[in-house]
């Protein structure tokens, strides 16, 4: 059973490591300024209470202080990001229509491919604007919106300011006002009453141009009794100084609705990413959060969900590898502010190569949310000495009704199992890839087959070589 | 969130000093002292971002409590009739007293000290200074323990020499109470290598705290600060019980720190009824390889009472372990924050550590907060998990004691005390376990209010 030498690290992160020497059409000044909110604003041409929006947003940035809870995120310079570039002119359509630049970026990144196979639509995020958009047709005819969220404000001004903002007011955090003083491009999902969306929206996002920041912003309304998947994977390209990716997602799902929101992260390991994910839940409507991340070098991200309505129910499945320089500070909140609410989360996490991943969580039953069920359940594996594991679970319980059970457990696999997997045949690596794959079978059981095999075959790409 | 530093007015370089002054203290005490006032003023109250949000300090009126300056010896308190049947020592003050001070001859004969800080000072100094000199036995991150080492009037040393084994707690018994007036104090507890001892704090409400009548007026608090500070050598093993029995209107704080040497012990039974805002943090240093801490801790709330209790448990040694359970049952307006951390460090193969918090809320408007936290360096541990409940009485359990003839009200208090006797089991004195039995009995409501609470929660 002896192992032959093998490189420790086998990173093959490279083969998707493409950056192209494209010419924006317009790039703003790096570091940000009132000009430069107001530059942003004036070349969408906004109405203007986005603009005061925007401003009002800009100024809270400037006072509010840096999150002292998690450290690091002092090395941010926000001096050296461009806050907005613009690779084409307009939204495209067609794919036809693409400048071919762009579309080589996306052809290796298989998005045409993806969609004949299944997809019902594709909006992908190139830099800060969105280029390529297209909704099956009869999509369109059930009246199912998607397209790109500065598109929405144009066509949807109604339905984009009822709720804009409201899951996600710029004054939540220091980065949520960031986002909204500069954001730009990101989903706009509205499903009306009843319909269910039979396959899943994709986006594929990514980040090109060394110190772009990336802002986008994505409103998804999920209107009474109707269903709707949306999926968001990233690739970047590497580079050696930072980029900044400061995302706010708002979800509404209005009573009865069926909302799951899929994020595979793999940002290279030079990106800042900060989100901040949020969801409204109202009357017997079910909301879930599946959240992977396994890219950036520093994640801070816990998907949220607020239970508004009686019946509601969250499911939050959070999964984080975190190796080498990274730090994943990812986790999850459930808010149970209606009676009769149920959640679940799930957190399953990996550290290895001397890296970092922290769980941090708030499960909060308010005054009034009587009959609550929740459950938390936190799992580590740590795969070498040099990483680090965390787990920071806030529980607040106010009601006197409420069952709620955390539980967590922090080890390495054991040698027991690699021995058993070795003497079937396999080898010490092998054995290792079945064990972290069947640790993280309940995201991946989750997700639409192709990704699910995609994402198998992420980790596996992580974990060769880890063993030494 | 940032938190201020606290701002009391009694803890000072200048009240450090003028303390020592009083005291002749010796020139490395002074030290420790100014150091102590030194990282009150320059810290936030709480320095561990991780719990900012559950610090609430409100009800505390800092203001209108003024400690007392130095601590005397009443008339007859060195009496050996003072010693409780089947205790090894006491030491007893009570308000700026020292009211009860005696010990067993075999205690004596065997070298054990329990005494004043001012006494083992003239006599063998060296005693207190190899454990609490630089600040070691506190955490310096904490401006609550800072303030007891900058500003405490009365110390306690309680020292077993090695390879004693002592038969029978050391009973140590503070009594606080009268309005506007503080107590704050430092104990000091050294166990020597094989040594084996047991300890049971207790803290009640003084006669001035007992006679006072109730008011809700908020200049009548008073206030009890102080410390439990261990050191256990090679082998040593230390039992140690508290029971927290203070008035409405005291406001406590409380740090517990202990640092365990190779195959050390030390076992916590802590339980707390009384106090209108009680905070303690405890801190179990595993150095010693092989050492091991077992710590029990139940809290019983009501009215608006608050308990803030933290507990930071460091693996450090190979093959340490910590077991950490706590409790809380909060009826009324009452909160319990169970705070803690387990932190196992690179050097710490091998550990095995569980912290378990589990709550019951009793009314609609009581509160739990749980915050179990793990900071993991080293993989190779043999188990390192935290587990935690919130939840109602279990209906099966009431119907199971129903049908055996209880009343629902009756089945109810079964439940609830069965789930703190764990704690209650593990008092020493025959007598004292009876008195938390009881303590925790008497905190039950009356049949009619236990109704109410019942239909309000339905």
């Amino acid at each position: 059973m002896t192992q032959t030498a093998k490189p420790v690290v086998n990173d093959r992160r490279a083969e998707y490591a493409f950056h192209d020497d494209l010419i924006y059409l317009h790039e703003a000044k790096r570091g940000l300024t009132r000009a430069t909110v107001e530059e942003i604003s004036a070349l969408k041409n906004e109405p203007d209470w986005m603009l005061q929006f925007r401003l009002r947003a800009y100024e809270h940035f400037l006072k509010r202080p840096m999150p002292m809870w998690t450290d690091g995120l002092d090395k941010i310079d926000f001096d050296k990001i461009v806050y907005y570039r613009k690779p084409s002119e307009r939204e495209e359509r067609s794919w036809d229509d693409v400048p071919d630049q762009i579309k080589d970026t996306f052809e290796r990144l298989g998005i045409p491919e993806a969609e004949r196979k299944f997809l019902s639509g594709v909006g992908a995020q190139y830099d800060s604007e969105v280029v390529y958009h297209s909704v099956k047709e009869e999509l369109s005819k059930l009246g199912v919106v998607f397209m790109g969220t500065d598109q929405a404000l144009i066509e949807y001004p109604d339905l984009f300011r009822k709720y804009f903002g409201t899951i996600v007011p710029p004054e939540d955090n220091k980065f949520s006002a960031l986002n909204s003083a500069v954001w730009s491009g990101g989903s706009f999902v509205y499903v009306p009453p009843g319909v269910d969306v039979p396959l899943p929206l994709q986006a594929y996002f990514r980040i090109n141009g060394e110190n772009t920041g990336q802002f986008e912003r994505t409103l998804i309304i999920v209107d009474e009794g109707a269903s709707v998947h949306y999926i968001e994977g990233c690739t970047a390209p590497i580079y050696a100084t930072e980029s900044l990716h400061v995302a706010v997602v708002e979800v509404i799902a209005l009573p009865r609705s069926k909302v799951r929101y899929t994020t595979i992260q793999n940002w290279s390991n030079d990106v800042y990413n900060l989100v901040t994910k949020r969801a409204h839940a109202y009357e017997d409507s079910n909301v879930e959060w599946i959240d992977a991340n396994t890219g950036s070098r520093k994640t801070v991200k816990y998907p949220s969900i607020y239970l508004r309505g009686r019946g509601a129910n969250a499911d939050i499945i959070s999964v984080a590898v975190g190796g080498k320089g990274q730090h994943q500070d990812t986790g999850a909140k459930a808010i149970h502010l209606a009676p009769d609410t149920t959640s679940r989360i799930v957190s399953k996490s990996i550290s290895k190569d001397g890296g970092r991943v922290s769980y941090r969580g708030h499960l909060k039953v308010a005054p009034g949310a009587t009959g609550v069920v929740a459950s938390v359940r936190c799992d580590a594996l740590m795969l070498d000495d040099m990483s680090r594991s965390d787990t920071y679970p806030y529980i607040d319980i106010q009601e006197d009704d409420t069952t709620m059970t955390h539980e967590a457990t922090v080890g390495r696999i054991s040698a027991d199992q690699i021995f058993y997997l070795m003497s079937r045949g396999l080898t010490e690596n092998e054995a290792q890839n079945l064990i972290v794959q069947g640790f993280l079978e309940v995201f991946t059981k989750e997700l639409p087959m192709e990704y699910a095999i995609e994402f198998n075959r992420l980790v596996k790409m992580e974990m060769e070589g880890a063993l030494g | 969130m940032s938190v201020p530093p606290l701002k009391l007015g009694f803890a000072g370089e200048a009240d450090a000093r003028s303390i020592a002054r009083t005291f002749k203290e010796p020139s490395w005490l002074v030290d420790e002292r100014v150091a102590g006032a030194g990282l009150v003023a320059s810290q936030p109250a709480e320095t561990n971002q991780l719990f900012t949000t559950y610090l609430d300090l409100r009800t505390v009126r800092f203001g209108a409590i003024q400690p007392y300056a130095q601590t005397g010896l009443a008339e007859g308190a060195r009496d050996a009739s003072r010693l409780p049947a089947g205790a090894a020592a006491i030491l007893h003050i009570e308000e700026d007293q020292v009211v009860a001070q005696a010990m067993r001859d075999d205690a004596w004969a065997a070298g054990v000290v329990v005494d004043t800080f001012e006494n083992v000072l003239l006599s063998r100094p060296g005693l207190i200074r190899s454990v609490i000199e630089g600040g070691r036995s506190l955490p310096d991150n904490d401006p609550f323990a800072q303030v007891a080492r900058a500003a405490a009037t009365v110390g306690v040393l309680v020292h077993v020499p090695a390879g004693v084994e002592l038969d029978g707690p050391i009973v140590l018994r503070w009594g606080v109470g009268a309005a506007g007036r503080g107590l704050i104090g430092r104990t000091v507890i050294s166990i020597g290598e094989r040594a084996h001892a047991k300890v049971l704090e207790e803290q009640v409400a003084s006669g001035a705290g007992r006679s006072a009548p109730v008011d809700s007026s908020t200049d009548r608090q008073s206030l009890w600060w102080g410390t439990t500070e261990i050191d256990l050598a090679r082998g040593a093993t230390l039992d140690f019980s508290g029971e927290q029995d203070f008035g409405d209107e005291t406001v406590a704080f409380v740090n517990r720190h202990a640092t365990l040497g190779r195959d050390a012990t030390l076992r916590w039974a802590l339980a707390s009824v009384g106090a209108g805002f009680f905070r303690s943090r405890i801190d179990n240093r595993l150095v010693g390889q092989g050492s091991s801490v077992r710590q029990v801790e139940i809290g019983f709330g009501d009215r608006a009472q608050l308990f803030d209790l933290t507990s930071y448990t460091t693996h450090i040694g190979e093959d340490t372990t910590g077991d950490l359970l706590s409790k809380g049952v909060f009826l009324d307006r009452a909160r319990g924050y169970f705070k803690g951390l387990i932190s196992i460090e690179r050097s710490a193969i091998g550990t095995d550590s569980f912290l378990g918090e589990f709550a019951m809320l009793l009314t609609r408007k009581a509160r739990s907060v749980a915050v179990p936290s793990l900071e993991i360096d080293q993989p190779n541990v043999r188990r390192a998990a935290h587990s935690s409940s919130v939840g109602p009485i279990d209906e099966g359990q009431i119907f199971y004691l129903m049908s055996r003839g209880l009343s629902r009200d009756a089945a109810r208090k079964a439940i609830v005390l069965g789930f703190l006797e764990p704690v209650v089991a593990r008092i020493p004195l025959p007598e004292a376990q009876a008195g938390l039995r009881a303590l925790l009995e008497a905190k039950w409501p009356a049949p009619g209010a236990a109704a109410v609470a019942d239909k309000a929660a339905a």
